[in-house]
């Protein structure tokens, strides 16, 4: 598969922040990605670098081979719509579309409209007078029709209705199954892109946390529930990423794959099984992260003293 | 060369922006100043250049918001912040000639009405027509284009810089103009200055105007070319 994003050791520090903490990563053409994580922890800074929007403070960032920074070969191909995306003054949506006509080679207006009726979008409102669901309508309908070859979504739902979030979702997958192209999302909303994503990004601190295909990632946690006792034994010598108790029933959430025979185990122990979503996961993996990270912080204090 | 063509057309979609709202400005100043001139009972000649300035307020505000809106969105629809500059500022430019094209017709019907019959002047100021029309003309359009690159520099200061920033460079230049004005009382140079002005004419001080504008492009655009949307 061709590599279209290859990123090495990028750092981006502001004042009193480290917002990217030498991340490396590589982004394969025509394949939907999710960027996961909590607010401020690097996801709209890695994207704005990506397409030249902000500057590294070191590392590098090449895009179909080439830096971005004032590159039309390459910005030509690329979309970025914020989430809190500004548009010139007075204008109206309108006015937004017909000049992201003019630079997108592959803008397709029957597209456009149509997402227009979808979303029932006001077209003669001007855009400062828009709701917030309206306004991110604007930069979800420039990000699909654009059809650009990597196009990036930055939390596009915001204000969006649960009709309209799945409108989204399936204009997306339609088009993409048509029109292949690179579609780089971040969401909060983790278990409602979960079966848009083919491959998942999770970003904490500045780092990678996860870089991995989301189907490989469904089968490396699992939740075994029941008698505190029979849970702990259980779990002994695994990594146990989360651990719940109430009473004499306990749950822990473990890494690593089950085969069969363990499964099968689990069930004549007389415990439950049960799935790990995404959104479980990423969020039990981002805390366990952040402890382990204030543990070593807390170590290191020791030593100190 | 395209996609620079179309940062001009980008800012020209919404045409209120750069035509519209500073002609409807002007309009509406001339109308008041014709009804100052009815009420002004004084068979004297007089001049309304309150007026005149009036659109160019437009035009400094137009400069903000060019830098603070219409360049994220730019960013959106991946234009580099070159084709994005230069673009912008054909546009200013283009809408600056539209302002001196105004002020030439208001010229021309005031010359033609005696100042609308009641001998008041807001375009046709004898100075600014020694030079005939062309003289005319540019000093409007450099003032016009002056007002816009001010506004677009300033808030690419305060973008990049912060409010505190902009207002210490206001401060400094406020300080540098009265530099020069204590070194020219002192120096007793004001009679020279005088002759000056005179010997450039409205044309040639326009040009100089131009020039001084033409720099702050550039300075605007090396600030420019490393700020955030």
């Amino acid at each position: 598969m061709t590599t279209v994003i290859d990123v090495q050791n990028l750092t981006k520090r502001y004042k009193d922040k480290l917002a990217l903490d030498g991340v490396s990563l590589t982004i394969d053409e025509n394949t939907i990605y999710g960027v996961l994580g909590r607010n401020g922890a690097g996801k709209t800074t890695l994207m704005s670098i990506l397409t030249a929007q902000n500057f590294a403070t070191s590392g590098d960032a090449l895009v179909f081979g080439e830096r971005p920074y004032e590159n039309a070969r390459v910005l030509s191909r690329i979309c970025f719509v914020r989430e809190s995306q500004k548009y010139p003054d007075e204008s109206t949506p309108t006015h937004a579309f017909r000049a992201a006509r003019l630079f997108f080679r592959n803008w397709d207006q029957e597209f456009a409209e149509r997402l227009i009726d979808d979303f029932q979008l006001p077209m003669k409102t001007r855009i400062k007078k828009l709701s917030r669901g309206q306004l991110s309508a604007v930069g979800v309908i420039i990000g699909l029709a654009s059809r650009a070859e990597i196009t990036f979504f930055d939390e596009p739902y915001l204000g969006l209705d649960a009709v309209a979030r799945q409108i989204f979702y399936d204009r997306l997958l339609e088009d993409y199954a048509e029109f292949p192209r690179t579609i780089i999302l971040s969401s909060h909303l983790i278990d409602e892109v979960a079966n848009l994503i083919e491959k998942v990004i999770v970003i904490d601190g500045g780092r990678i946390l996860l870089d991995e295909d989301t189907d490989a990632l469904r089968g490396r946690a699992a939740n075994v529930i029941g008698d505190a006792t029979k849970v702990e034994a259980w779990a002994q010598g695994r990594e146990v990423i989360h651990r719940e108790s109430l009473g004499r029933v306990t749950s822990v959430t473990v890494l690593g794959h089950l085969d069969a025979a363990e499964r099968a185990a689990i069930a004549a122990d007389g415990l439950d099984l049960a799935a790990v979503s995404l959104q479980q996961l990423v969020v039990r993996l981002t805390q366990n992260a952040s402890s382990s990270a204030s543990d070593t912080a807390a170590t290191i204090t020791e030593e100190v003293h | 060369m395209r996609r620079t063509l179309n940062v001009i057309r980008l800012q020209l979609i919404n045409r209120s922006t750069f035509l519209w709202t500073p002609a409807i400005v002007l309009g509406a100043a001339v109308a008041m100043s014709i009804l100052v001139y009815v009420l002004i009972p004084s068979g004297e000649p007089k001049y309304g250049i309150a007026a005149g300035q009036a659109p160019l307020w437009v035009f400094l505000s137009i400069g903000i918001s060019a830098m603070t809106l219409t360049f994220p969105f730019s960013q959106a629809i991946s234009i580099t912040r070159r084709e994005f500059f230069l673009g912008t500022m054909a546009a200013a430019v283009l809408g600056s000639a539209l302002m001196g094209g105004l002020f030439l017709i208001g010229g021309a019907l005031e010359k033609a009405t005696g100042g609308y019959g009641l001998n008041g002047w807001t375009f046709y100021l004898p100075w600014l027509w020694e030079a005939g029309p062309v003289g005319a003309f540019a000093v409007y359009f450099t003032l016009a284009l002056f007002f816009f690159v001010m506004g677009f520099t300033g808030a690419t200061v305060y973008k990049r810089w912060g409010a505190v920033t902009l207002t210490t460079a206001g401060v400094g230049l406020a300080l540098v103009v009265i530099g020069l004005v204590f070194l020219a009382t002192r120096l007793e140079l004001w009679g020279q200055v005088g002759v000056g002005v005179a010997q450039l004419g409205a044309f040639g001080l326009a040009l100089c105007g131009l020039a001084a504008t033409v720099a702050l492009m550039g300075v605007s655009f090396l600030m420019f070319r490393r700020t955030l949307p």
